[in-house]
């Protein structure tokens, strides 16, 4: 059953790749610009900030919701027992929304990304209007 | 109650950021562009949320949810994880992005 061993996978390894996977999924296929934009960094600072609570209410070590087994992640836990592991996970969860999000809105300047398919040209300003109506 | 303790949590997300979307967000208004952002994001994470509960990289304490069990044991908490988390940045993001650009007096 699940818990009495980690079979290789683990999680710190994962969490990692999952943040180069992001990181090179917008730098080399989707470019939108979002890691140049201050208003992503912001978010990022404001969605750390409710992370803590939330992830944390899941993680205590009190009561935690989430159990992970010690093999499989650093030990390394900060504010409210939250695994380090968990700030990459969010990371990577949150920044490949915004991405996705991105390249629905703007295809213009996402350039030769594959994204946009199904967004007429014109963009965010053009999709903001479709959407007031 | 403490079965919901997992569920509440992420009722409480969408609470709070729910009124994002009257200061300037425009997230809920877009339902498919929403879904389009946040359903292949949650698919992705889920088939490593399903790897990882197969492998018992993590487990979850059946106090403190339904019991409702997804396809490769992923329990249904974990689906509403995945689409109310992604949600609640994106809304955050656009809202930051509506009140700088109404800061900045570009009006979007």
């Amino acid at each position: 059953m699940a818990g009495d061993e980690v079979t290789g996978l683990g999680y710190t390894l994962p969490a990692v790749l999952a943040v180069l996977a992001v990181c090179a999924w917008e730098l080399i296929f989707l470019r939108t610009g979002l890691f140049r934009r201050p208003t992503y960094w912001l978010t990022m600072l404001i969605v750390l900030g409710f992370q803590v609570p939330v992830d944390g209410w899941l993680t205590k070590l009190s009561a935690p919701v989430v159990v992970y087994a010690p093999r499989a992640v650093t030990g390394l836990r900060g504010p409210w027992d939250i695994p380090v592991e968990d700030f990459l996970f969010g990371f990577a969860l949150v920044t490949a929304a915004l991405l996705a999000w991105e390249r629905q809105g703007s295809p213009g300047r996402s350039g030769k990304g594959p994204g946009g398919r199904r967004v007429p040209a014109g963009g965010r300003r053009q999709a903001e209007g479709a959407e007031s109506r | 109650m403490d079965h919901y303790q997992y569920l509440l949590l992420m009722a409480g997300c969408l609470a709070v950021t729910a009124p994002l979307e009257l200061l300037g967000a425009r997230v809920y208004r877009q339902p498919a562009r929403l879904a389009r952002a946040v359903l292949p994001v949650a698919a992705a994470f889920l088939a490593w949320d399903a790897a990882a509960i197969a492998a018992g990289v993590w487990t979850y304490d059946p106090r403190y949810v339904t019991g409702l069990r997804l396809p490769l044991r992923i329990p249904v908490e974990e689906l509403v994880f995945f689409l109310v988390v992604p949600a609640c940045g994106i809304l955050t993001y656009d809202c930051v992005r509506a009140l700088l650009a109404r800061w900045r007096g570009c009006g979007g």
